[in-house]
């Protein structure tokens, strides 16, 4: 596992895709020093300005300013923190529901294997976008809701695909030998069963990323997200688009930043899919 | 062949009735865990204690939960989901009021991204062995990396506000009337025989469809090309081949055939989802469907209105998987006996 992990560095496109994760990565963590303004400091001074090298521009607000004169780079730099918080914490939260379930539905079968089917069966006829605006409906705005609101709606997609994985896995003569030494089921799982899928739980932890970051972003355009205290990419885009004739640069910027986080976590799936040899069918996601 | 496409259909529907069922609970569980009092909403300001008190009674907000569940589902089986709190009009004849254009822009979307999904990924396979082939696989990732709502945004910039060749709001031009025959724009546009109301309208759904189908494609390309890279390990190509027959032939006469069947069952997701993607694109281009009215009710909490979208968004994916599934079995020879 460490060793084909290692390999996996090997690739130009997980190295590419790692380059760009450390960017965006780096942005969230020391935004606190990267970013030169306040993110909610408003300068009804100097609305709306263009980037800096425009011929309005204003060498202090490098980006622009928004329609509030809050400083567009900054906006972006705390984004991306409140993008890559969702992103870990929701990814994390889905994988250890989805794979705790997954497991005990595969490897045990049966009854629970029947229960967890239907379960998933259901949460999967709800369209995510859907189930996503109810949940925040009932949970309200704010940074942890939106957290909690994709874990109840992205387990599925680890239970899922998980599920058949260890179906497979289960059948190999080394779990079997390892009952026959006295693991109990839950040592099994643990030690012989759980390593086995690790591969495919990466990959899929790296896609459900880049679904965190797409849902957060619709979640705050919609205005039922992270809420208006925090600088979020979706509300920049919901606040751009109505002054796009005066800045187009306001909505634009934030697309990129989505465009470039998704397109990270996606290419690192896409990578380690390849070289941990995952044998997972395209679901397009 | 009908028999057996008839079976399955009713077999899919009657397993949908217990899911929908859940999905029904869960929806109204959720939605009563809302802080908010549907009993104080639907009443003015000046409403007193008592009122509200006598409103939740009338609503049945006073019975435990399971029995008010019980009450609002032989509603919803009436085709009663209670009154709208914002527009004080019954939710159902909203749902079915936007549904339509829904609908509408849905299938010109599947249309799109059938078609650039069919020939990207001819176009991707045609590309295996060449240079060009990295490269087109690494764009084709990019490009699954825009969202449906990233690309209403980038077509909305580009065509709507920079080069102002196409329209971005609404689904005809405001001074336009709005023919009303059977709900679809289209098509009631012609059957009123007025062609300016058609065009506008069809002017006015090309951004948006073009956004879901853009957004759609790149999963149902790579999918195709996946596939037909499957069939190419297949007897049957190499003795295509020792037939004589031409490349092309092979391709699209024997290859895509048979790639097509995993094809469809992704796209059939696909589409499932595609359907509720189009709340955002509505959204984004003021478009008058039912994801617009579901924005609304939820920014709103108005609570038998989500709960109205809700199932009928659910129900709209059930029907969706039902009609790939019999797809399925119309294309696959092997499903047809038994």
């Amino acid at each position: 596992m460490a060793g084909s992990l290692l390999r996996a560095l090997g690739s130009p496109r997980v190295l590419l895709a790692l380059a760009m994760v450390l960017i965006i990565g780096v942005c969230a963590v020391f935004a606190h020093f990267l970013a030169p303004h306040d993110p909610a400091e408003q300068n009804l001074l100097s609305i709306l300005t263009p980037p800096a090298w425009a011929p309005d521009g204003d060498p202090s607000f490098p980006l622009g300013t928004d329609s509030l004169g809050r400083d567009v780079l900054s906006r972006l730099i705390y984004g991306a923190r409140t993008a890559m918080l969702v992103a870990v914490f929701a990814s994390l939260g889905a994988m250890i529901i989805g794979t705790v379930l997954a497991h005990i539905s595969g490897y045990f079968g049966g009854a629970v294997d029947w229960l967890i089917g239907r379960l998933v069966e259901v949460w999967m006829s709800f369209p995510p976008v859907i189930l996503s605006l109810i949940l925040m409906v009932g949970l309200g705005v704010g940074l942890d809701r939106v957290i909690l609101a994709i874990v109840l709606v992205d387990w599925t997609r680890f239970c899922r695909v998980l599920r058949s994985e260890v179906l497979i896995v289960r059948r190999h003569d080394y779990v079997a030998a390892a009952r026959l030494l006295g693991f109990s089921h839950w040592q099994t799982i643990v030690r012989e069963v759980l390593p086995a899928t690790l591969p495919l739980l990466i990959t899929l932890f790296s896609l459900e990323m880049a679904i965190a970051v797409v849902v957060e972003a619709i979640l705050s355009f919609v205005g039922l997200g992270v809420g208006p205290n925090q600088a979020a990419w979706g509300q920049m885009i919901a606040d751009a688009r109505q002054y796009v004739y005066q800045s187009p640069w306001n909505l634009l910027l934030p697309i990129f930043a989505i465009f470039f986080a998704v397109a990270a976590f996606n290419l690192l799936g896409d990578g380690l899919r390849r070289t941990l040899d995952v044998r997972l069918a395209e679901t397009g996601h | 062949m009908l028999a057996i496409v008839a079976k399955l259909v009713a077999r899919r529907l009657l397993a949908a009735i217990p899911i929908l069922l859940v999905v029904s609970a869960l929806l109204f569980c959720v939605l009563r865990l809302l802080p908010v009092d549907p009993a104080a909403m639907s009443l003015p300001t000046t409403a007193t204690i008592a009122e509200i008190e006598a409103k939740r009674r009338e609503m049945g907000l006073d019975r435990p939960l399971p029995e008010q569940y019980v009450i609002w589902l032989s509603d919803a089986l009436h085709g009663n989901f209670g009154r709208s709190i914002q527009f004080g009009r019954e939710a159902g004849s909203l749902v079915a009021a936007t549904l339509p254009a829904t609908i509408q822009l849905a299938g010109a979307a599947m249309v799109l991204a059938a078609i650039f999904g069919l020939g990207g990924g001819l176009l991707l396979f045609h590309l295996r062995g060449t240079w060009f082939e990295a490269v087109a696989d690494f764009v084709s990732i990019l490009l699954l990396s825009i969202p449906e709502f990233l690309w209403g945004l980038i077509l909305l910039f580009v065509f709507g506000v920079a080069l102002q060749v196409l329209p971005f709001t609404g689904a005809v031009s405001p001074n336009l009337p709005q023919p009303h025959v059977t709900g679809f724009l289209l098509i009631d546009a012609l059957l009123v025989g007025r062609l300016d109301v058609f065009a506008s309208a069809c002017r006015h759904l090309i951004l948006p469809a073009l956004a879901l189908g853009l957004a759609f494609s790149p999963a149902i390309m790579r999918v195709l090309r996946s596939s037909l890279f499957d069939v190419y390990h297949e007897d049957y190509i190499q003795q295509a081949r020792l037939r004589g027959l031409p490349e092309r032939q092979i391709l699209l006469g024997h290859a895509l055939k048979n790639a097509a069947l995993p094809t469809l069952t992704l796209a059939g997701v696909q589409f499932g989802i595609l359907f509720s993607g189009t709340l955002l694109v509505e959204v984004i281009y003021s478009y008058p469907g039912m994801g617009n009215l579901m924005v609304d009710a939820v920014r709103n909490a108005d609570l038998p209105l989500i709960q109205a979208i809700g199932l009928t968004y659910c129900v709209a994916v059930l029907l969706i998987n039902t009609v790939v599934d019999s797809l399925y079995v119309v294309l696959n020879p092997k499903l047809r006996v038994g």
